[in-house]
């Protein structure tokens, strides 16, 4: 079981001392970057009145998420924040599908990368909200609807971050860990194609629209 | 007792395993059979749209399996672990993070299911409103799942932190705690979080366009009602990284392990107590979205008025970690 001991080690590095850095980790984020902008150059390759293939797609995957976004935030905000939004999406779903190629592994099943776009969420929804309702309203909240609700509601918004980043990591994580173990077991025949279907495509899809999903909501609900 | 380390560390690791999966596997279940059975109540009153309805099913029923497939991950691993310099404080880490992941389970488990059958019920109402209706469901089944990964996430601390430096007599008793903390704090986590979801999923079928409102008054009525579990997390990770002296007392594990129990059994009303608070807030505001945040307000106060039997419960963990 040569393969369970390898994952302590991507588990561990979070509570290391050392500054350790997960090159292989690394690695993959740079992968999906790279395809990422390949994909946006091809989308925008000869743009055309009458869409290619690519560029139809980039269209869809855009306009959906635009919608999503002006649904949450309104006409106004959605304009400033449904890049981020599309670009979080897409980088997520990349990510959580980059497992089901061989030798290559999700990024998110790393803590660091999801904890990592935990924050950038949780500093985006605060500075939304302080750039719109001010200071002082924003502060207030925090004593919303008693004054010693305070401790409560900061520990509420503090948990947010842990468990966005938490169920991203855990659920990426979990399948991963499944797949090594099934396959062992059955010698690769059979099932795992099945088990990259369930946990790579669909598990991978909702958790990367779960997580975009909840960054919108938590800027609309600072914003509102 | 002449057993060998190995032997009991096998042993702990073993039954840990046998409890993770055993007691995960009724929470899902039991939450499943609920999507059915409503899915079932949905294709009878329009069954023109029976196919959407099972499409819809299914993918509840996938998402709410995950506290299960957790379990399997936890139960896989202590299975075939096997550590580099066994000590007894191995046993004991496996056997807490098995009774962690197991109760973890249960609530998520059983929670997640309504969401999907509420789901189901609405698409046989409102078919129109199905596109809105799934991703409602998914959103709050999802963020129903956070306690059993919090449990997930504290059991493999518990399997692959070394403990070996550390005083055996209390410690073995702090890292079963830290088990039964966040395990049992779960379960009421995350059924509440279940019945905020499924009341949303139902107001969306009442009224469509009430979904902004809806979503968000589900999402915050969620995060309130996993501050239990977060307690438990919280007591969990203080006895996981606490440092405790050698002692030969039989007192000091009593004290750890109660700590332990305390806050997680402490937990479990809180959770469902909160969860009932948002179930009732986001039905009515389906009902009466203009005013939301009279409804949000009154959620808010009975929550944490709910919520102060959760923090007696921690008071009373932390006075026996660090007092007695």
């Amino acid at each position: 079981m040569g393969e369970i001991g390898r994952l302590s080690q991507l588990i561990i590095p979070f509570f290391g001392h050392d500054i350790t850095i997960n090159l292989k980790v690394v690695a993959m984020t740079w992968l999906v970057f790279g395809l990422l902008i390949v994909l946006g150059l091809f989308a925008r390759y000869k743009r055309n009145i009458f869409p290619r293939p690519v560029q139809a797609l980039g269209e869809l995957i855009v306009s959906l998420l635009y919608d999503l976004t002006e649904d949450a935030l309104g006409k106004e905000l959605a304009k400033k924040y449904a890049p981020l939004v599309c670009a979080l999406f897409m980088f997520l779903l990349l990510s959580n599908w980059l497992g089901i190629i061989p030798h290559l592994e999700e990024p998110t099943r790393d803590l660091n990368t999801t904890f990592g776009l935990g924050l950038i969420g949780f500093f985006l929804a605060h500075y939304a909200g302080i750039k719109t309702k001010g200071f002082k309203a924003y502060s207030k909240e925090y004593f919303q609807p008693i004054f010693f609700m305070m401790p409560l509601n900061l520990i509420g918004e503090l948990a947010k971050i842990v468990s966005i980043s938490f169920r991203l990591f855990g659920n990426i994580l979990g399948g991963s860990i499944i797949i090594l173990v099934v396959s062992y077991l059955t010698l690769n025949l059979v099932l795992p194609p099945f088990l990259y279907a369930f946990f790579g495509l669909f598990v991978g899809t909702i958790q990367a629209f779960v997580f975009t999903m909840l960054t919108v909501v938590y800027i609309s609900v600072q914003v509102k | 007792m002449g057993f060998e380390v190995e032997t009991i560390i096998k042993i702990a690791a073993y039954s840990g395993g046998g409890i993770a999966m055993g007691l995960g596997a009724i929470g899902a279940a039991a939450g499943q059979g609920y999507t059915a059975a409503k899915a079932n109540l949905a294709v009878s009153r329009n069954p023109k749209i029976s196919g959407d309805i099972f499409k819809n099913m299914l993918v509840g029923q996938a998402v709410a399996e995950s506290a299960s497939i957790f379990a399997l991950v936890i139960t896989i691993l202590l299975l075939f672990v096997s550590p580099p310099n066994p000590s007894l404080l191995d046993a004991a880490a496996y056997l807490g993070a098995g009774l962690c992941m197991g109760f973890g389970a249960i609530g998520s488990g059983i929670g997640a299911g309504n969401p999907g059958g509420e789901a189901c019920f609405g698409l046989s109402r409102q078919p129109q409103a199905g596109s809105q209706l799934t991703t409602n469901m998914l959103i709050g089944s999802a963020v129903c799942q956070t306690p059993a990964i919090f449990a997930m996430v504290v059991a493999l601390m518990l399997i692959f932190i070394k403990f070996g430096g550390a005083a055996l007599t209390p410690t073995w008793a702090a890292l079963v705690g830290a088990g039964l903390s966040t395990g049992l704090a779960a379960i009421g986590s995350g059924y509440g979080g279940g019945l905020a979801a499924g009341a949303s999923c139902e107001g969306i079928a009442r009224t469509p366009q009430s979904v902004t409102s809806v979503t968000t008054l589900m999402l915050i009525g969620q995060a309130v009602a996993q501050t239990p579990s977060i307690f438990g997390l919280l007591i969990s990770f203080i006895l996981m990284f606490k440092s405790f002296p050698e002692s030969s007392l039989l007192m000091t594990p009593m004290a750890l392990l109660g700590a332990g129990l305390c806050m997680g059994l402490g937990g479990i009303g809180p959770g469902i107590g909160n969860g009932m608070a948002a179930e009732g807030a986001v039905r009515w505001v389906a009902r009466n979205v203009e005013h939301t945040s009279d409804l949000m307000r009154i959620m808010l106060v009975g929550q944490a008025v709910s919520q102060s039997t959760a923090i007696y419960s921690m008071v009373i963990s932390l006075v026996l970690i660090f007092v007695v």
